[in-house]
């Protein structure tokens, strides 16, 4: 089609776009959907109270979620980001008595380091994240289990982290506000800094991005960094509310995070997809925890309940024309 | 009867006609040439005839009757078989079950492979085409030339599945085989027609005419001709698929300037690495040097090596006169080092990423104000360059992935001009998979880039692509360089005296 015979440059086709524009809000009709569906089921659900609490329980797995968003767009996985947030809980619990307000930014360079030291493992040895995080999972149980003397550590004067678990004009829980100023912030800076282009280059194709002189290596360790630095936030969220660290506080939020990522539709073979995404996907799969028994619907069909809507959701949000191959 | 019959197909993407009333006649026993820049609906059409593509319009008669082709299963049912450009063999099974992969009939009993049984099956198929093959040879141990022989004896099976005469289809088969190999499977297409029709398609005319009977030229999604190859000469099949007389001067020799220049922009000492030794080469700023050798010769690695995407053991580089260092792709950059790989699709560009992200990926600075990303910077930046190598692109964030194989490349070779630093270009097969006008525009900018002074090493995909594009040419051969041969303009060696050298 380069000859100097020149045939029409192919148009750009308006369906296509149309239907690029509405996946991109696809995350967000889900959770539309999901809001009305629960408040037709039942009409009390769409209360201030129950929205709140929703959301206040949502605040620790939108910052796990927007963080561990980063290593998947790379195209990797951080499998420990829920057992880093609960060795957090228990470094956060014993730090308060000795440093007081200076524990929570200790407590996040920590686990930023210790995932750059997950990134420099998986890109300096060459071995899968999967592999390299799933290890790692392993090892911070053991140590947050060691450290803690695998008991509840008690946070006695928890007034550093008490503001964490105040609301904001008396509705919006603080911890909420600051999971989306992460979120805001995440996505801010890689809209306005070369970030986008190397993360997804680095996630679409490594190759391609190693051979146009991107430090895909960096970029990836820095994702690691991002994703330990967000389980250390996670944990202080954890600890405001429940005023003592645990050994096991965070576990649990492991595959809603994964869940969360994918429902907000960032495809997990890397490249395509948002910390935004990962934010609406979060309120998703937290509606869908919280929400269901709320509505009464038996426990026993909760869990099916609870899968069937997140294949569903996964199946509406990804933009399938973005991935060439679904693994 | 005909064989194989196409009736004014049709068939419609959002935005563009990909076949336009296409009409084909394939006759018994006989090689058809298929001829056609990219975008002339070739690709559409061979889709079309294993039911890959549906058409809008059209008729497609298998023997005189109309069937509708819904997938590959149902073409090979009516003895349409295609062996794609991509191969299709899984790596990791043997040349036997990879052959007998999806129609294992007899070699399967209560779901259980019978090896001998798939073995004798696989030979079977082997034999037709005289092929050597060990059918229990793992496929990724076998070259590339073989596993098309094992890719059209699997091709092969489809006669089983009929009474009559398979039509088989070969899509770019020889577009990375060497020489020899290709005169091997010419003769194979040759002995194929004693039972088959082949259907051949090729970007080299030299080659359609050499094996084929006829052909049939393909232009903007119709049929525009056919010549039988008897007395036909590349010139005139080049006509018809442009639509115009071609340049003369595809290599726009024309527009070489002589190099002058005391020192050389890139100078290369001792250079050693796990398949290249003791390579030593100068280019001169403005200078095109072609490295030419045969599979296995280690000059892509060279080149590799020289972009710091290649370990090496021992040497010296330098750039100016200053000693570099490359430990990374990142150094080389710095550097003022570009380098298009020979994978476009894998390695050269990022296909869901827009053509202006392409385009500034490696060279964020140019569209950046300190660690800012500035918008209309970046538009001005790629609009010039789009502009200025008349990349056809519906707009600057459209993916790349959806312009054509020439644009796409012209992307690539884009990322290392948008900086304005780049003193040394390494290309690796730029043209490759690329149509005759797309080729001739590459090779335009190459003259442009030289002109103004970018040293060039290139990797080219003929020899007579060498010949035409480089001042100079260096032979390789098992990682060594054997020779260097002069190639100004005016007096360019013969191919012949390039082969001598390389074996």
């Amino acid at each position: 089609m380069s000859t100097s015979v020149a045939i029409k440059p192919p148009v750009e086709p308006a369906v296509g776009k149309e239907r690029t524009r509405l996946t991109g809000f696809m995350p967000l009709i889900a959770l539309a959907a999901l809001i009305a569906a629960l408040t037709i089921a039942d009409p009390d659900f769409l209360t201030q109270r129950s929205l709140t609490a929703a959301a206040r329980t949502a605040a620790p797995l939108i910052v796990l979620a927007a963080g561990a968003t980063l290593v998947v767009l790379c195209g990797g996985i951080d499998l420990s980001i829920a057992a880093l947030a609960s060795l957090s809980t228990v470094f956060l619990a014993l730090w308060i008595p000795d440093l007081g307000g200076l524990a929570t930014p200790a407590v996040i360079l920590v686990a930023a380091v210790i995932g750059v030291l997950q990134g420099a493992a998986h890109v300096l040895l060459r071995i899968p994240s999967f592999i390299v995080t799933l290890g790692g999972m392993s090892i911070l149980s053991a140590v947050a289990l060691v450290v803690s003397g695998a008991g509840t550590v008690r946070v006695v004067d928890d007034s550093t982290v008490k503001w964490l678990d105040l609301y904001v004009g008396g509705y919006v829980p603080m911890s909420v506000m600051v999971a989306v100023i992460v979120v805001a912030l995440i996505a801010v800076l890689l809209k306005v800094t070369p970030l986008q282009s190397w993360v997804s280059a680095t996630g679409y194709s490594e190759s391609a991005a190693r051979l146009a002189g991107t430090p895909v290596d960096l970029v990836k360790i820095g994702a690691f960094a991002v994703s330990g630095a967000c389980a250390g936030l996670a944990a202080v969220m954890l600890v405001s509310r429940q005023f003592s660290g645990g050994p096991t506080m965070a576990d649990n939020l492991l595959l809603p995070a994964v869940a969360a990522i994918v429902v907000g539709g960032t495809a997990i073979t890397g490249g395509h997809g948002s910390v935004w995404r990962s934010l609406a996907g979060a309120l998703v799969v937290t509606l869908l925890r919280v929400g269901l028994p709320i509505v009464g619907v038996p426990s026993a069909y909760e869990q099916i309940l609870y899968g069937a809507i997140i294949v569903v959701a996964v199946a509406l949000t990804l933009d399938k024309s973005k991935v060439s191959i679904i693994k | 009867m005909n064989a194989l019959e196409v009736r004014g197909l049709v068939k419609h993407y959002p935005g563009v006609k990909a076949l336009d009333g296409v009409d084909l006649v394939v006759r018994p026993h006989e090689v058809l040439g298929l001829a056609g820049e990219n975008g002339a609906g070739k690709s559409t059409l061979l889709k079309a005839l294993v039911g890959l593509v549906a058409p809008d319009k059209g008729q497609i008669l298998v023997r005189g009757e109309p069937v509708k082709l819904r997938n590959v299963v149902d073409a090979a049912d009516h003895g349409i078989g295609m062996v794609f450009q991509e191969q299709s063999l899984v790596p990791n099974l043997t040349a036997a079950e990879n052959i007998v992969l999806g129609s294992e009939g007899a070699a399967v009993r209560r779901g259980v492979y019978r090896w001998d049984t798939m073995r004798r099956l696989a030979q079977e198929q082997l034999d037709k085409i005289g092929s050597n093959i060990d059918p229990l040879a793992r496929t990724d141990t076998l070259t590339f030339a073989e596993r098309q022989m094992v890719e059209i004896a699997k091709v092969l099976r489809i006669e089983e599945r009929s009474q009559h005469p398979p039509v088989i289809i070969l899509d770019e088969p020889t577009s990375v085989l060497e020489s020899k190999e290709i005169e091997t499977l010419f003769a194979q297409i040759r002995r194929l027609r004693e039972f088959a029709s082949v259907v051949f398609v090729s970007h080299r005319l030299d080659e359609v005419l050499d094996v084929c009977d006829r052909v049939t030229v393909l232009r903007g999604g119709r049929s525009v001709g056919e010549v039988a190859t008897a007395g036909a000469v590349p010139r005139e099949l080049h006509r018809m698929m442009i639509g115009s007389t071609g340049s003369d001067d595809h290599y726009h020799g024309n527009a070489a300037t002589p190099v002058v220049s005391e020192q050389p922009r890139l100078s290369v000492r001792g250079l050693s690495g796990r398949s290249f030794q003791d390579v030593d080469l100068d280019v001169a700023a403005g200078e095109i040097l072609a490295i030419v050798g045969v599979h296995g010769s280690g000059r892509e690695d060279v080149c590799r090596a020289l972009f710091g995407a290649e370990p090496t053991t021992a040497g010296e580089i330098r750039m100016d006169g200053a000693k570099i260092e490359l430990p990374s792709t990142r150094a080389a950059c710095a550097a003022g080092i570009g380098y298009v790989p020979a994978e476009r699709k894998v390695e050269g560009m990022v296909g869901s990423m827009s053509v202006a992200e392409n385009m500034t990926l490696a060279k964020q600075k140019a569209r950046c104000t300190g660690p800012f990303v500035a918008p209309r910077k970046q538009a001005t930046l790629v609009d010039r360059w789009i502009r200025r190598l008349s990349i056809r692109t519906p707009r600057r964030d459209t993916a790349i992935g959806r312009l054509s194989g020439g644009n796409q490349q012209k992307v690539v070779l884009a990322r290392w001009l948008v900086g304005g630093d780049v003193r040394l270009l390494l290309l690796d097969h730029p043209t490759r998979g690329l149509d005759i006008g797309a080729r001739s525009e590459v090779y335009r900018l190459m003259r442009e880039l030289a002109s103004s002074g970018v040293a060039t090493v290139l990797l080219a995909d003929s020899l007579e692509e060498a010949i035409g594009m480089a001042d100079r040419i260096l032979v390789m051969s098992d990682g060594r360089v054997t020779a260097e041969v002069a190639c100004p303009n005016g007096g360019k060696p013969s191919p012949l005296d390039l082969v001598k050298e390389m074996v």
